[in-house]
């Protein structure tokens, strides 16, 4: 059973940056007149969102993230001993954005770096990965960068996602320690549902030519997007995510043995408000303990979790916390992880 | 059950409910889209307590075929 628990470690700051660049939903009438696109937004709740330019990657939010953590807190780049980086909008296909980040960073060569490939559930893969490591021994610190651009993978003249999606890049500080005592994970696949959230060209099963960046009109309603841009069937989307979180929500808090009472604040990926309020619902959540930012960020992917702690929790970890984080998507792949935090940093929100 | 089914879809399209009768074909109302989809899905969840694949949520075409899906549960 995909049940861990790790004693002992925990994060111990957390920093995030985001593009300048504000869009405004309501006044986004690039392609649809404001009366349709008033009923996505509405339904959807993303009411702004960031974006990059077009030269900056989830990479260079993640450094300035990074850069942040690291100066705020006073940390010796020197004992930076893992850094893994989480995106699926990487630099390059390769090499791996993590090894240039060690570089930029200016981190030592005896750093293992590495990046993972996966979507709104990765912060929690990330870190039950980083919390491994760790629990192996003589890895000092950990650094989680986790970095989205998801406004250059969907349409704009797509309806189903050209309003929902934005851009943002988090840095996370992994340790040791007895203060963190312990934490529980539970992480999920089916890759029966691949086809639900996809960029199905570009890679290299069907490799990127002409005919694959060619914009074409997708359906009845006019929706325009290329095979090089991301799908999602959202029905689909929220009909396996209202029956399978909620599932393996309890299933987590089951085998922690933790009552609900215990925990703090309850932190979702951002998908949309109207998936976000069912959850919450449904699991009987307290609002005040919910926090969210899909209203200001949109749906930023993996970034969304870390995103929302930096964003909204700051001032209000100070002591022992307990915070449950539940992660879904692409893949799809979905989990859901109890973990402590003492007296945890959290940065200012860095604008790129 | 039909009673409580026919309410409760009528709020989730926001549809007069005396608009909507048992052989009503769903899909074809006004107010059905992919965006009011997910109401009823989220509906047939919370008020029913039924998990359906869309696969076979997608095969349900009249109001009568819901009644028949809370009822059989």
């Amino acid at each position: 059973m995909s049940l861990l628990s790790f004693n002992n470690v925990g994060i111990s700051g957390l920093a995030a940056a985001v593009p300048k660049k504000i869009i405004n939903n309501y006044e986004h009438d690039l392609y649809f007149n404001k009366e349709d696109i008033k009923e996505v937004i509405d339904k959807i709740g993303v009411r702004e969102r960031r974006f990059t330019d077009e030269n900056t990657c989830s990479s260079d939010l993640c450094f300035s993230a990074a850069e942040n953590l690291i100066n705020k807190m006073n940390i010796d780049r020197n004992e930076i001993d893992l850094l893994i980086f989480i995106s699926q909008t990487p630099d390059y296909r390769m090499p791996a954005t993590s090894v240039l980040l060690q570089d930029r960073l200016q981190l030592p060569t005896s750093t293992i770096t590495f990046d993972i490939n996966l979507g709104c559930s990765a912060f929690l893969y990330g870190l039950s990965v980083a919390y491994s490591m760790l629990t192996a021994g003589n890895i000092r610190k950990a650094l989680v960068l986790d970095g989205e651009t998801r406004s250059k993978v969907y349409s704009q003249k797509d309806r189903k996602t050209g309003f929902l999606f934005g851009d943002g890049g988090v840095a996370a500080l992994v340790e040791r320690g007895e203060k963190y005592s312990t934490s529980w994970f539970s992480l999920n696949s089916d890759g029966s549902r691949e086809s639900l959230i996809k960029i199905p060209a570009g890679g290299y099963r069907k490799m990127s030519s002409c005919e694959t960046i060619a914009e074409k009109v997708v359906d009845e309603h006019g929706n325009i997007r290329s095979e090089e841009q991301g799908y999602m069937n959202g029905a689909d989307v929220f009909n396996f995510v209202i029956r399978e979180v909620p599932r393996d929500f309890d299933r987590l808090i089951g085998f922690a043995g933790v009552g609900k009472t215990s925990i703090d604040y309850f932190i979702f990926h951002q998908a949309n408000s109207y998936i976000n309020g069912f959850l919450a619902r449904k699991l009987k959540l307290p609002e005040e303990r919910t926090p969210t930012t899909i209203h200001k960020y949109g749906n930023t992917s993996s970034v969304s979790i870390p995103l929302t702690i930096v964003s909204e929790l700051s001032g209000r970890l100070n002591g022992q916390k307990r915070i449950l984080l539940s992660g879904f998507g692409v893949g799809l792949t979905w989990g859901t992880a109890i973990i402590q935090l003492n007296d945890c940093f959290i940065g200012e929100i860095v604008e790129v | 059950m039909e009673e409580k089914l026919i309410e409760a879809l009528a709020e989730a399209l926001e549809m007069d409910r005396s608009t909507i009768n048992p052989d009503g074909i769903f899909r074809d109302y006004e107010n059905y889209s992919s965006l009011t989809e997910l109401s009823v899905l989220a509906m047939l969840d919370s008020e029913f307590g039924i998990e359906i694949e869309m696969k076979e949520f997608d095969k349900l075409k009249t109001v009568a075929d819901l009644v028949r899906l809370i009822s059989n549960k």
